[in-house]
């Protein structure tokens, strides 16, 4: 590989942001790739007046929202492929204490506009940091950036084509509160990885709240991790979500066919066991 | 310096700031500053004598003789007479004016004297609105060293007046033409620091303020800024620097300040405080944090302009980005990378940083030789040659005055204080 090499650190998305570059691509590639997750920030955001508190203030009010912010449509449509996908697990519109749920919208692709029967307000959380890593990745491809890895927070993670050295990129995900103790090893080439866990220091950042609003209540307050490799790091966000909050059968037909790219532990049994895939 | 030299350092100077000014909307935050630039830099390089606009300057002490100096180096004032009620003061101000220059133990005196068309005020802050009353009344302009009045109805007042007197008043506070606090202002309008949530602010010295006192005078009248009845202590002689930066950079003013006051650490017979905390609020949750204290100087003179973005620190003249830590995992990799070995990367677990402060060395707002004394002096000259007052200048210090006073009141009764509804019009 060409011997360049560079980073970039920043705040994004309620989280740590960093993007690493190695070998080819155009100098102003990672500075592009960081104006696409802050454009994804600015529209998905809710903790300052953006496109999505504009919707759900009106999903509140009970008014239909028009979609015309193209990164916000983008979320809304992949927020509904995901609940679709994970037959109603990955839920944005889940809310345990008003007992909302995707059900009871409307999301009209063609026109472009979202409406619900009753007052909600959507809450992108991991979804955000997964739409945010594809679009950074994508500016990097653009750039001709043919080996990078980006990072949203630790537990969203995309690479680009192969490791710099060759080969595919090695991670080890460690037990969410037991550094020592390594629940998995997997590795990637122009994939995503997102880790979802219920218990760990992870669990207390703002970004995790998808899952705590999670209809399936119950099954969150088991300490368990999910990990979910896929094609795009929306994607993960959203399996790895899913797979956090299913009950047994609904983990086991997500998990099916799918060895060596999902996995679910369930962090009660002992430490010993944690290789082995729930 | 040479003539040629101090006309180059004058002009490095002059284009800077006009550098910072001409930023998107610094001009529109900071207009005094662009209307003194924009005239120093029209000024013709050696005016003649009688173009000048003379000033009788009152209060030859520390800050007045340092002003003589300053005025010396424009190009449109010049000292045409001093005062100063203290002998000893007054020969100092001599040496620097030569024998040439009137010299008056009364101001009365000066001013009946006539030959001066503008008093610049540099005595204790309770004689202030006396000083300024009686320049407006002998038909003079008046500039008056920060913060202007011992009471907030006599900050007021001195407007009035002058207002009556189709007068120009300004006030000193040279952070308003420093090129450093104009270039922070650029960045911040540019957006580099984010939303300006906080600015906390601190004067911490190490010493006990107190003057040895010399024959042939008092304690009190050499000490005033340790007496109630003649200074607010901190408050008036620190505070307001560094309020009116936070109002400018805050672009409001407080809506209420709560604070805490004590005679702390130099229980000498003073009476006003040796350490101050107080926090003034602005509109939107935002805040200024201020303390000031005089037994500790580790943390000096500063004022951190804190952004969702960055930080400024304009005294230190730098601008920090907020960069989040590294991923340990992620840094061994790419020395992994470096050294062309491949190694499996943990990541995802438990992560925990220290939330150490940040110690990145940021970035400079540009440092050098600045003269804005001098450059408030060559737009005080404009302003009374035009008689026009520097724009937005006389609001800022009328602000900054009332909140230093409204913070000793807080302190004084323990009570918060919402801003006054009843000030004068700036
Ligand atoms: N802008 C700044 O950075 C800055 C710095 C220092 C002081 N100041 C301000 O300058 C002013 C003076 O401070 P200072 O440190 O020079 O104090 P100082 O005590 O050194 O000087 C005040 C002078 O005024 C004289 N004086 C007092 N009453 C007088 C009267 N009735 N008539 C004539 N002269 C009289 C005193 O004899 C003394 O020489 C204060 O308002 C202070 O806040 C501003």
């Amino acid at each position: 590989m060409a011997g360049s090499a560079d980073i970039m650190r920043f705040a994004a998305m309620g989280t740590r942001v960093e993007l690493h570059r190695f070998g080819d691509g155009a100098d102003a590639a990672l500075a592009a790739a960081r104006r696409a997750i802050e454009a994804v920030d600015d529209a998905l955001t809710i903790h300052r007046p953006s496109p999505a508190t504009a919707m759900n203030e009106a999903l509140l009010a009970g008014r239909t929202a028009a979609l015309e912010d193209e990164l916000l449509f983008r979320a809304v449509e992949a927020a509904a492929d995901g609940h679709a996908a994970t037959e109603g697990l990955f839920d944005v519109a889940a809310d345990l204490r008003t007992g909302t749920d995707w059900s009871m919208v409307t999301f009209d692709h063609a026109a472009r506009r979202i409406a619900a029967e009753r007052p909600i307000a959507l809450d992108f959380g991991g979804l955000g940091k997964g739409f945010a890593l594809d679009r950074a990745s994508a500016a990097l491809r653009e750039a001709g950036v043919g080996s990078a890895l980006l990072t949203a927070g630790e537990s969203s993670i995309a690479v680009i084509g192969e490791h710099p050295l060759g080969g595919l990129w090695p991670f080890s995900i460690p037990h969410p509160e037991q550094p020592d103790v390594e629940l998995l090893a997997v590795e990637l080439c122009d994939q995503a990885l997102s880790i979802s866990a219920t218990i760990g220091a992870g669990t207390r950042a703002p970004e995790r709240a998808a899952i705590v609003h999670s209809r399936l209540g119950a099954a969150v307050t088991l300490p368990a991790c999910a990990v979910s490799v896929e094609p795009n790091a929306t994607l993960a966000e959203i399996m790895s979500t899913a797979l956090l909050v299913a009950d047994q059968q609904a983990a086991a037909r997500l998990l099916r066919d799918r060895v060596g790219r999902r996995f679910r532990f369930d962090l009660r049994l002992a430490t010993e066991h944690s290789r082995k895939c729930a | 310096m040479s003539d040629q030299a101090f006309d180059l350092t004058r002009r490095s100077f002059l284009d800077r700031v006009l550098m910072a000014t001409a930023g998107a909307g610094v001009a529109a935050a900071a207009p005094w500053a662009v209307s003194a630039a924009n005239a120093a830099s029209a000024a013709p390089m050696m005016p003649a004598t009688g173009d000048r606009v003379r000033l009788g300057v009152i209060g030859t002490g520390d800050r007045g003789r340092a002003l003589i100096r300053n005025i010396a180096k424009s190009r449109n004032c010049t000292v045409a007479a001093i005062c100063d009620n203290f002998a000893p003061h007054l020969a100092k101000g001599r040496e620097i004016v030569g024998a040439s220059v009137p010299a008056f133990a009364d101001h009365r005196a000066m001013l009946d004297a006539r030959g001066i068309d503008a008093l610049v005020i540099a005595t204790p802050l309770n004689q202030h609105a006396r000083h300024a009353t009686d320049g407006f009344d002998a038909g003079l302009h008046v500039w008056c060293e920060k913060a202007m009045a011992r009471t907030i109805s006599d900050c007021g007042a001195m407007i009035t007046k002058s207002r009556a007197a189709n007068k120009v008043l300004q006030i000193g506070h040279q952070r308003m033409f420093h090129p450093t606090y104009l270039n922070a202002l650029k960045r911040v309008k540019a957006g580099e620091i984010g939303e300006i949530t906080q600015v906390r602010a601190s004067w911490h010295r190490n010493n006990s303020w107190r003057r040895p006192v010399p024959a042939g005078t008092d304690d009190r009248h050499i000490n005033w800024r340790l007496y109630r009845e003649s200074s607010a202590g901190l408050m008036t002689e620190l505070a307001t620097h560094q309020l009116q930066v936070g109002n400018w950079f805050l672009d409001a003013v407080p809506t209420r300040v709560i604070g805490s006051g004590s005679i702390c650490f130099w229980k000498d017979g003073r009476e006003v405080y040796d350490h101050v905390a107080l926090i003034y609020e602005y509109s939107g949750g935002r805040k200024f944090i201020y303390t000031s204290l005089l037994n500790n100087a580790r943390y000096g003179c500063e004022e951190q302009i804190q952004g969702s973005k960055g930080t400024i620190e304009p005294e230190l003249g730098r601008i920090y980005a907020e960069v989040p830590p590294k991923v340990l995992a992620l840094q061994r990799m790419h020395q992994d990378v470096a050294r062309g070995s491949k190694r499996t990367v943990p990541i995802g677990g438990a992560t925990w940083f220290p939330e150490l402060p940040v110690t990145t060395p940021g970035e400079s707002l540009g440092w050098g030789e600045y003269d804005e004394t001098m450059l408030q002096f060559e737009g005080f000259g404009e302003a009374v040659r035009s008689g026009k007052p520097l724009p937005g200048l006389l609001a800022q210090a009328y602000r900054a005055s009332v909140a230093s006073l409204l913070g000793e009141q807080a302190m004084d009764r323990g009570e918060a204080m919402t801003w006054p509804t009843s000030l004068v019009e700036v």
